[in-house]
């Protein structure tokens, strides 16, 4: 156990690293094998031909022209675009909301109580969730057609038509994860110091005050935080899309993510697939670029 | 946790302090809202429950009873007598789970505590590197990947989900936070005590970093638990497959298969994450709300 019996010839600051390097390399291994070699790997077949059997042959940008031409690709992005903006923005909107009212005068239990619930569903997989709404959601004998025609609503025909699907796989989305926005801006909101309201509320501030010039200042790190993660997430959405609806009705709901799957596992063209899933890893580096940089403007750190 | 609940509701005292009256306007808004949206969360997880419960041809009864109005226990046995091999799904499922979290905990803490305690050159680079790699997504690396196991004849077998899952730069940088935290003294008096590093780690540093290990294992246990991508690429005969999979194949065609079994299937499921979650719930909670606040 103790390595400086085994390693007589070494000095203490060389048996540190040792000891380092030994205990990295685990991760390291897997991370060489599972994130590292097949990042560059991917690269290069993106640049192939690729053939499962025939073999593999080099073609250039082919691949990456070829998809200026792609009509479904197309459509997969501005689905998977439309979808990121209004989870993003109802997840955690609505998580914002939850997490103000949870944070206003309640007995602890009920805040624990109602945080819970709303918590819950974050932990259920997607393929359970959509497995359930899939029932809920059908137009005869669906339990959400069936309260909104209580007040009236006609029915929905929410999974066989193109808007209407999109809509549901959004619905859903909302309900799945809203909570952990709501989580997380809870403990934000709860780590702003109180005598910031104190002397606010000294100098007059009214209610609609504190929030908009100290609630949401404070709060912008973690509203950053939120949206940054719920946009990478949703870019890659795709458990709930081929469960719900497979990427129909038509291509009305297939998520970039539901395409590469498809052109790269079922028709095993894995030379545009992999050319197509680079295209999403740049928008996501972008992305994490692009908000990490606006954050450095606006977000009030302390 | 305490303080944080202390703090909040003196903050929301003084906040509200202007009001005299124990009850306001706002306060009734809030409660509505909070509870409107707790009972629209819970509607399709009752809905779930009664209907595994009911026999098939109630479930499409409307209204529909949101409470079982029938103990149709039987459903529950249905999925084992299906063509879906249920009991086979559900190790299957257990078998990946427990390997990965137990190999993350391994690999994790360690690097964690390299990253966080020990000197060596290029560390601080090493470690960037590792973090860097959260920003991949697992559809950039699926097709290598999925080459490599076909090549290592590791498709249709569990090891091509266990292996890539076995490290976690979210883990490394979780541990690595909580190492960093521990008081140094601690260390200098085991060296003083001519404790190794090995030592120092074992039997300092692991025995103390319960919570950091627990906050992993819940997470990583979830998530692999209700993984669905890997096993759909890897995973294609019957008796292989995890439980996400049979249950959406179970299902059957848009939504063919018996809604009671079905939802038996799916509350069978849910149940140990629920069960885990009410044991630990506060604890669960917290740590991903930590994890989360500092991701």
């Amino acid at each position: 156990m103790q390595k400086s019996g085994l390693l007589p010839e070494l000095t203490p600051r060389h048996r540190e690293a040792f000891v380092g390097y030994l205990f990295i390399l685990p991760t390291y291994v897997g991370f060489t094998i599972f994130i590292l070699y097949p990042l560059i790997e991917s690269v290069r077949i993106s640049f192939q031909e690729f053939s499962l059997l025939r073999g593999s042959t080099y073609i250039g940008f082919d691949n990456y022209v070829q998809m200026f031409a792609d009509a479904r690709l197309r459509i997969a992005y501005v689905n998977t675009i439309i979808f990121t903006l209004f989870a993003v923005f109802f997840n955690a909107g609505i998580g914002l909301i939850l997490a103000v009212m949870l944070n206003r005068r309640l007995p602890v239990l009920m805040r624990n109580l109602y945080r819970s619930i709303f918590f819950f569903p974050v932990l259920i997989a997607h393929t359970y969730i959509a497995v359930i709404w899939r029932f809920l959601y059908h137009y005869d004998t669906g339990v959400v057609n069936y309260y909104l025609g209580v007040f009236g609503v006609e029915p929905i025909p929410w999974l066989s038509n193109a808007h209407w699907a999109m809509a549901a796989i959004i619905i859903l989305d909302v309900w799945k994860n809203t909570g952990f926005a709501m989580l997380v801006f809870l403990a934000g909101l709860q780590s702003i110091p109180n005598e910031y309201y104190e002397a606010a509320q000294l100098d007059g501030a009214n209610e609609r005050q504190l929030f908009f010039r100290i609630t949401i200042p404070m709060l912008s790190p973690t509203i950053f935080f939120i949206l940054v993660i719920f946009m990478i997430g949703a870019l890659q959405v795709f458990d709930t899309i081929i469960v719900l609806t497979q990427g129909g009705p038509g291509d009305a709901t297939r998520s970039v993510v539901l395409y590469v799957y498809e052109i790269a596992f079922r028709t095993f063209n894995m030379g545009y697939a992999a050319a197509v899933s680079m295209t999403l890893f740049a928008i996501i580096l972008m992305l994490t670029a692009l908000q990490f940089w606006i954050s450095r403007r606006w977000v009030h750190y302390e | 946790m305490a303080t944080i609940e202390a703090n909040a509701s003196r903050q929301a005292n003084q906040t509200r302090g202007k009001s005299r009256k124990p009850i306001n306007i706002g306060d009734i808004i809030s409660y509505t809202i909070l509870t409107i949206a707790a009972i629209l969360v819970m509607m399709p997880l009752a809905w779930m429950f009664s209907t595994s419960l009911r026999p098939a041809q109630e479930s499409y009864h409307l209204p529909p009873a949101w409470l079982p109005t029938d103990f149709r226990w039987e459903n529950y046995i249905a999925p084992f007598e299906s063509s879906v091999p249920f009991v086979d799904l559900f190790i299957n499922s257990m078998r990946i789970t427990v390997a990965v979290t137990l190999g993350q905990l391994v690999t994790c803490s360690l690097a964690g505590y390299a990253f966080a305690r020990l000197r060596f050159p290029g560390r601080d680079l090493l470690f960037l590197l590792l973090l860097g790699s959260l920003m991949v997504p697992f559809q950039v690396t699926i097709i290598p990947i999925f080459l490599l196991m076909r090549d290592l004849g590791l498709i249709d077998n569990p090891l091509a989900i266990i292996l890539p899952g076995l490290i976690s730069a979210f883990g490394v940088f979780l541990m690595r936070q909580f190492f960093k935290q521990m008081p140094q003294e601690l260390f200098d008096a085991a060296r003083v005590d001519g404790a190794g590093h090995v030592r120092s780690f074992l039997q300092i540093a692991l025995p103390l970093a319960g919570p950091a290990m627990a906050t992993l294992a819940i997470i990583t246990f979830n998530a692999t638990w209700n993984a669905y991508f890997l096993p759909l690429v890897f995973l294609n005969s019957w008796h292989k497959m995890t439980l996400p999979q049979g249950i959406a194949l179970l299902t059957g065609y848009m939504g063919s298969g018996n809604p009671s079994v079905v939802m038996a299937a799916v509350t069978m499921a849910i149940i140990p994450v629920l069960i885990v979650f009410i044991a630990l719930q506060r604890w669960i909670i917290e740590a991903l709300t930590r994890s989360g606040l500092k991701g």
